[in-house]
Protein backbone atom coordinates (compact mmCIF):
# COMPACT_ATOMS: atom_id res chain seq x y z
CA UNK A 1 0.00 0.00 0.00
CA UNK A 2 1.51 3.35 -0.95
CA UNK A 3 1.92 6.02 1.73
CA UNK A 4 1.65 9.64 1.54
CA UNK A 5 4.31 11.45 0.63
CA UNK A 6 6.36 13.34 3.49
CA UNK A 7 8.64 16.15 3.82
CA UNK A 8 11.46 15.76 6.17
CA UNK A 9 15.10 16.72 6.56
CA UNK A 10 16.03 14.87 3.42
CA UNK A 11 13.65 16.15 0.92
CA UNK A 12 10.43 14.89 -0.08
CA UNK A 13 9.96 11.09 0.67
CA UNK A 14 7.22 8.73 -0.64
CA UNK A 15 6.84 5.06 -0.78
CA UNK A 16 4.91 2.80 -3.68
CA UNK A 17 4.59 -0.82 -3.94
CA UNK A 18 5.79 -2.46 -7.19
CA UNK A 19 2.68 -2.56 -8.74
CA UNK A 20 1.72 0.81 -8.15
CA UNK A 21 5.05 1.99 -9.47
CA UNK A 22 4.42 -0.13 -12.97
CA UNK A 23 0.83 1.39 -13.06
CA UNK A 24 1.86 4.92 -12.65
CA UNK A 25 5.21 4.26 -15.23
CA UNK A 26 2.18 3.07 -17.36
CA UNK A 27 0.11 5.96 -17.01
CA UNK A 28 3.37 8.73 -17.28
CA UNK A 29 4.22 6.38 -20.60
CA UNK A 30 0.81 6.66 -22.12
CA UNK A 31 0.70 10.55 -21.21
CA UNK A 32 3.90 10.78 -23.22
CA UNK A 33 2.99 9.51 -26.28
CA UNK A 34 -0.15 11.37 -26.14
CA UNK A 35 1.94 14.53 -26.60
CA UNK A 36 4.53 13.59 -28.47
CA UNK A 37 5.07 15.33 -31.73
CA UNK A 38 4.69 13.35 -34.87
CA UNK A 39 7.76 13.66 -37.18
CA UNK A 40 7.09 15.10 -40.56
CA UNK A 41 8.64 14.23 -43.33
CA UNK A 42 8.91 17.93 -45.30
CA UNK A 43 9.14 20.07 -41.79
CA UNK A 44 11.75 22.86 -41.79
CA UNK A 45 14.75 21.73 -39.53
CA UNK A 46 15.90 25.10 -38.39
CA UNK A 47 11.78 25.96 -37.14
CA UNK A 48 11.89 22.62 -35.63
CA UNK A 49 14.72 23.80 -34.09
CA UNK A 50 13.79 27.32 -32.70
CA UNK A 51 10.08 25.58 -31.43
CA UNK A 52 8.30 26.57 -34.53
CA UNK A 53 5.46 24.54 -36.20
CA UNK A 54 3.90 25.89 -38.67
CA UNK A 55 1.39 23.04 -39.09
CA UNK A 56 -0.07 23.29 -35.28
CA UNK A 57 -3.99 22.69 -34.96
CA UNK A 58 -6.06 22.93 -32.00
CA UNK A 59 -6.53 19.23 -31.39
CA UNK A 60 -9.47 17.48 -31.97
CA UNK A 61 -9.08 15.51 -29.00
CA UNK A 62 -10.51 16.77 -25.85
CA UNK A 63 -8.02 15.89 -23.37
CA UNK A 64 -5.05 17.22 -25.17
CA UNK A 65 -7.05 20.27 -25.65
CA UNK A 66 -7.02 20.47 -22.13
CA UNK A 67 -2.99 19.69 -21.86
CA UNK A 68 -2.45 22.15 -24.66
CA UNK A 69 -5.63 24.67 -24.45
CA UNK A 70 -6.16 28.01 -26.57
CA UNK A 71 -4.40 31.36 -25.12
CA UNK A 72 -7.74 33.34 -25.85
CA UNK A 73 -11.37 32.30 -25.42
CA UNK A 74 -12.79 34.21 -28.33
CA UNK A 75 -9.66 34.47 -31.19
CA UNK A 76 -9.04 31.19 -32.38
CA UNK A 77 -6.93 32.82 -35.40
CA UNK A 78 -4.85 34.94 -32.58
CA UNK A 79 -4.84 31.18 -30.44
CA UNK A 80 -3.43 29.59 -33.58
CA UNK A 81 -0.86 31.90 -34.36
CA UNK A 82 0.63 31.73 -30.82
CA UNK A 83 -0.21 28.09 -30.74
CA UNK A 84 2.41 27.74 -33.43
CA UNK A 85 4.79 29.45 -31.73
CA UNK A 86 4.54 27.87 -28.16
CA UNK A 87 3.15 24.39 -28.47
CA UNK A 88 6.19 22.34 -29.26
CA UNK A 89 8.29 23.80 -26.12
CA UNK A 90 4.99 23.20 -24.10
CA UNK A 91 5.28 19.60 -25.58
CA UNK A 92 8.47 19.08 -24.65
CA UNK A 93 8.59 20.62 -21.14
CA UNK A 94 5.86 18.65 -19.76
CA UNK A 95 7.12 15.47 -21.78
CA UNK A 96 9.95 16.34 -19.83
CA UNK A 97 8.19 16.17 -16.40
CA UNK A 98 6.59 12.81 -17.45
CA UNK A 99 9.80 11.58 -18.22
CA UNK A 100 12.05 12.67 -15.15
CA UNK A 101 9.23 11.50 -13.14
CA UNK A 102 8.96 8.10 -15.09
CA UNK A 103 12.87 7.17 -14.23
CA UNK A 104 12.42 8.01 -10.75
CA UNK A 105 10.18 5.31 -10.35
CA UNK A 106 13.15 3.10 -10.98
CA UNK A 107 15.35 4.34 -8.13
CA UNK A 108 14.90 2.21 -4.56
CA UNK A 109 13.76 4.89 -2.41
CA UNK A 110 11.09 7.30 -3.55
CA UNK A 111 12.97 10.62 -2.17
CA UNK A 112 12.65 13.66 -4.19
CA UNK A 113 14.51 16.51 -5.10
CA UNK A 114 12.65 20.27 -5.11
CA UNK A 115 13.32 19.66 -9.18
CA UNK A 116 11.72 16.23 -8.74
CA UNK A 117 9.08 17.11 -6.58
CA UNK A 118 7.96 19.60 -9.50
CA UNK A 119 8.29 17.54 -12.75
CA UNK A 120 6.28 14.65 -10.49
CA UNK A 121 3.40 17.24 -9.28
CA UNK A 122 3.24 18.69 -13.09
CA UNK A 123 3.17 15.00 -14.20
CA UNK A 124 0.33 13.72 -11.67
CA UNK A 125 -1.56 16.61 -12.76
CA UNK A 126 -1.51 15.94 -16.77
CA UNK A 127 -2.04 12.03 -15.72
CA UNK A 128 -5.68 13.24 -13.81
CA UNK A 129 -6.52 15.89 -16.66
CA UNK A 130 -6.34 13.18 -19.01
CA UNK A 131 -8.18 10.80 -17.11
CA UNK A 132 -10.38 13.00 -16.02
CA UNK A 133 -11.85 13.32 -19.97
CA UNK A 134 -12.00 9.89 -20.34
CA UNK A 135 -13.84 9.47 -17.11
CA UNK A 136 -16.23 12.37 -18.33
CA UNK A 137 -15.70 14.74 -15.11
CA UNK A 138 -17.29 18.23 -16.60
CA UNK A 139 -18.30 19.41 -12.92
CA UNK A 140 -18.08 18.91 -9.61
CA UNK A 141 -20.86 16.69 -9.07
CA UNK A 142 -19.35 13.92 -11.41
CA UNK A 143 -15.87 14.32 -9.66
CA UNK A 144 -17.99 13.85 -6.49
CA UNK A 145 -19.60 10.65 -8.22
CA UNK A 146 -16.29 9.58 -9.50
CA UNK A 147 -14.84 9.68 -5.76
CA UNK A 148 -17.05 7.21 -4.29
CA UNK A 149 -15.35 4.69 -6.24
CA UNK A 150 -13.20 3.93 -3.77
CA UNK A 151 -12.99 0.13 -3.45
CA UNK A 152 -10.58 -2.14 -6.08
CA UNK A 153 -12.94 -5.59 -5.07
CA UNK A 154 -15.77 -3.45 -6.65
CA UNK A 155 -13.85 -2.29 -10.34
CA UNK A 156 -15.76 -4.66 -12.75
CA UNK A 157 -15.58 -2.65 -16.02
CA UNK A 158 -12.67 -0.21 -17.58
CA UNK A 159 -14.97 2.85 -16.22
CA UNK A 160 -14.93 1.64 -12.63
CA UNK A 161 -11.27 0.71 -13.27
CA UNK A 162 -10.25 4.54 -13.98
CA UNK A 163 -12.11 5.76 -11.52
CA UNK A 164 -10.24 4.25 -9.28
CA UNK A 165 -6.90 4.85 -10.68
CA UNK A 166 -7.77 8.18 -11.01
CA UNK A 167 -8.77 8.75 -7.32
CA UNK A 168 -5.29 7.08 -6.79
CA UNK A 169 -3.48 9.63 -8.61
CA UNK A 170 -5.96 12.45 -6.83
CA UNK A 171 -4.52 11.06 -3.13
CA UNK A 172 -0.80 10.89 -4.35
CA UNK A 173 -1.03 14.16 -6.02
CA UNK A 174 -2.78 16.00 -2.87
CA UNK A 175 -0.01 14.02 -0.55
CA UNK A 176 2.51 15.40 -2.81
CA UNK A 177 1.44 18.95 -2.91
CA UNK A 178 0.82 19.02 1.05
CA UNK A 179 4.55 17.86 1.26
CA UNK A 180 5.98 20.93 -1.21
CA UNK A 181 3.51 23.78 0.80
CA UNK A 182 5.19 22.48 3.27
CA UNK A 183 8.92 22.35 2.38
CA UNK A 184 7.71 26.04 0.91
CA UNK A 185 6.52 27.19 4.27
CA UNK A 186 10.17 25.41 5.44
CA UNK A 187 11.95 27.72 3.47
CA UNK A 188 10.59 31.23 4.75
CA UNK B 1 10.25 25.38 -14.80
CA UNK B 2 11.21 29.23 -15.26
CA UNK B 3 11.30 31.87 -13.00
CA UNK B 4 8.88 35.25 -12.91
CA UNK B 5 8.87 38.50 -11.35
CA UNK B 6 5.98 38.59 -9.37
CA UNK B 7 3.27 41.75 -10.49
CA UNK B 8 2.55 44.47 -7.87
CA UNK B 9 -0.89 42.91 -6.47
CA UNK B 10 -2.99 46.99 -6.90
CA UNK B 11 -2.18 47.43 -10.36
CA UNK B 12 -5.55 47.08 -11.90
CA UNK B 13 -7.05 49.75 -9.32
CA UNK B 14 -5.25 52.22 -10.56
CA UNK B 15 -6.25 51.45 -14.44
CA UNK B 16 -9.88 52.23 -13.85
CA UNK B 17 -9.06 56.00 -12.62
CA UNK B 18 -8.48 58.12 -14.93
CA UNK B 19 -10.78 58.96 -17.93
CA UNK B 20 -9.59 59.19 -21.31
CA UNK B 21 -9.92 62.28 -23.29
CA UNK B 22 -10.38 62.68 -26.66
CA UNK B 23 -6.50 63.45 -27.65
CA UNK B 24 -5.19 60.14 -25.92
CA UNK B 25 -3.82 57.64 -28.17
CA UNK B 26 -3.17 54.08 -26.76
CA UNK B 27 -0.78 52.28 -28.76
CA UNK B 28 -1.43 48.57 -28.67
CA UNK B 29 2.28 48.29 -25.57
CA UNK B 30 0.42 50.99 -23.53
CA UNK B 31 -3.30 48.51 -23.35
CA UNK B 32 -2.77 46.19 -20.16
CA UNK B 33 -3.66 42.72 -20.79
CA UNK B 34 -4.88 40.10 -17.47
CA UNK B 35 -4.06 36.46 -17.01
CA UNK B 36 -7.32 34.86 -16.40
CA UNK B 37 -7.23 31.01 -14.68
CA UNK B 38 -10.39 29.17 -15.55
CA UNK B 39 -11.94 26.55 -12.78
CA UNK B 40 -12.45 23.16 -13.67
CA UNK B 41 -13.09 20.02 -11.58
CA UNK B 42 -10.00 18.48 -11.90
CA UNK B 43 -7.07 20.61 -10.82
CA UNK B 44 -6.46 20.50 -6.61
CA UNK B 45 -7.16 23.82 -5.00
CA UNK B 46 -3.79 22.79 -2.44
CA UNK B 47 -2.15 22.58 -5.91
CA UNK B 48 -3.77 25.82 -7.71
CA UNK B 49 -2.63 27.92 -4.79
CA UNK B 50 0.83 26.16 -4.69
CA UNK B 51 1.53 26.91 -8.35
CA UNK B 52 0.44 31.11 -7.38
CA UNK B 53 3.07 31.05 -4.42
CA UNK B 54 6.07 29.28 -5.98
CA UNK B 55 5.80 30.62 -10.22
CA UNK B 56 4.11 34.40 -8.85
CA UNK B 57 5.84 34.33 -5.48
CA UNK B 58 2.83 35.47 -4.50
CA UNK B 59 1.89 35.31 -0.06
CA UNK B 60 -0.17 32.26 1.14
CA UNK B 61 -3.35 34.51 1.85
CA UNK B 62 -3.16 36.12 -1.63
CA UNK B 63 -2.83 33.05 -3.31
CA UNK B 64 -5.45 31.29 -1.39
CA UNK B 65 -7.60 34.26 -2.34
CA UNK B 66 -7.21 33.87 -6.12
CA UNK B 67 -7.56 30.11 -5.74
CA UNK B 68 -10.74 31.15 -4.19
CA UNK B 69 -12.17 33.08 -6.80
CA UNK B 70 -11.64 30.73 -9.34
CA UNK B 71 -13.16 27.94 -7.62
CA UNK B 72 -16.28 30.05 -6.51
CA UNK B 73 -16.64 32.61 -9.67
CA UNK B 74 -15.56 30.45 -11.90
CA UNK B 75 -12.03 32.30 -12.73
CA UNK B 76 -9.82 35.20 -11.36
CA UNK B 77 -7.52 37.50 -13.09
CA UNK B 78 -4.37 36.34 -11.51
CA UNK B 79 -1.93 39.14 -12.74
CA UNK B 80 -2.20 41.43 -15.49
CA UNK B 81 1.01 43.61 -17.69
CA UNK B 82 2.26 44.00 -21.25
CA UNK B 83 0.39 41.36 -23.75
CA UNK B 84 4.16 39.39 -24.45
CA UNK B 85 4.17 39.52 -20.46
CA UNK B 86 1.23 37.60 -19.62
CA UNK B 87 1.15 35.32 -22.74
CA UNK B 88 4.42 34.04 -21.18
CA UNK B 89 2.59 33.72 -17.77
CA UNK B 90 -0.19 31.41 -19.91
CA UNK B 91 2.37 29.21 -21.30
CA UNK B 92 3.53 28.57 -18.03
CA UNK B 93 0.29 27.75 -16.20
CA UNK B 94 -0.17 25.68 -19.30
CA UNK B 95 2.92 23.89 -18.07
CA UNK B 96 1.43 23.24 -14.48
CA UNK B 97 -1.50 22.06 -16.19
CA UNK B 98 -4.18 24.89 -15.32
CA UNK B 99 -6.35 26.07 -18.05
CA UNK B 100 -5.20 29.99 -18.44
CA UNK B 101 -6.41 32.24 -21.16
CA UNK B 102 -5.09 35.89 -21.48
CA UNK B 103 -7.60 38.78 -22.55
CA UNK B 104 -7.24 42.66 -22.97
CA UNK B 105 -8.22 44.49 -19.92
CA UNK B 106 -11.51 45.72 -19.93
CA UNK B 107 -10.17 49.13 -17.46
CA UNK B 108 -12.99 50.83 -19.04
CA UNK B 109 -10.71 53.24 -21.21
CA UNK B 110 -9.27 50.89 -23.83
CA UNK B 111 -10.50 51.72 -27.29
CA UNK B 112 -11.68 55.02 -25.07
CA UNK B 113 -15.22 54.34 -25.51
CA UNK B 114 -15.30 54.14 -21.65
CA UNK B 115 -18.32 52.09 -20.87
CA UNK B 116 -17.96 50.90 -17.14
CA UNK B 117 -19.09 47.61 -17.42
CA UNK B 118 -17.71 46.49 -20.76
CA UNK B 119 -17.68 42.06 -19.95
CA UNK B 120 -15.44 40.20 -22.42
CA UNK B 121 -16.59 36.77 -23.46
Amino acid sequence: MAKAFKYGLKGIKGYLEPAERELLRSLFDDVISMLEPEVRANEDPLAALVGLDTEAREPSDRAMRRLLPNVMKNDDDASLEFRRYTERSLRENKIGALKAAALSLDRDDLVLTPDDARHWATALNDVRLVLAERLDIRDDADADNVHLMQDWAQAEDVESYLALVYNFTTWLQESLVQAMVHSLDARR
Amino acid sequence: MTLSVALGPDTRESTQTGTVTSGDVLTAPDIPWNLVIWNDPVNLMSYVSYVFRSYFGYSEAKANKLMMEVHKKGRSIVAHGSKEQVEQHAVAMHGYGLWATVEKATGGNAGGSGKGKGKRG
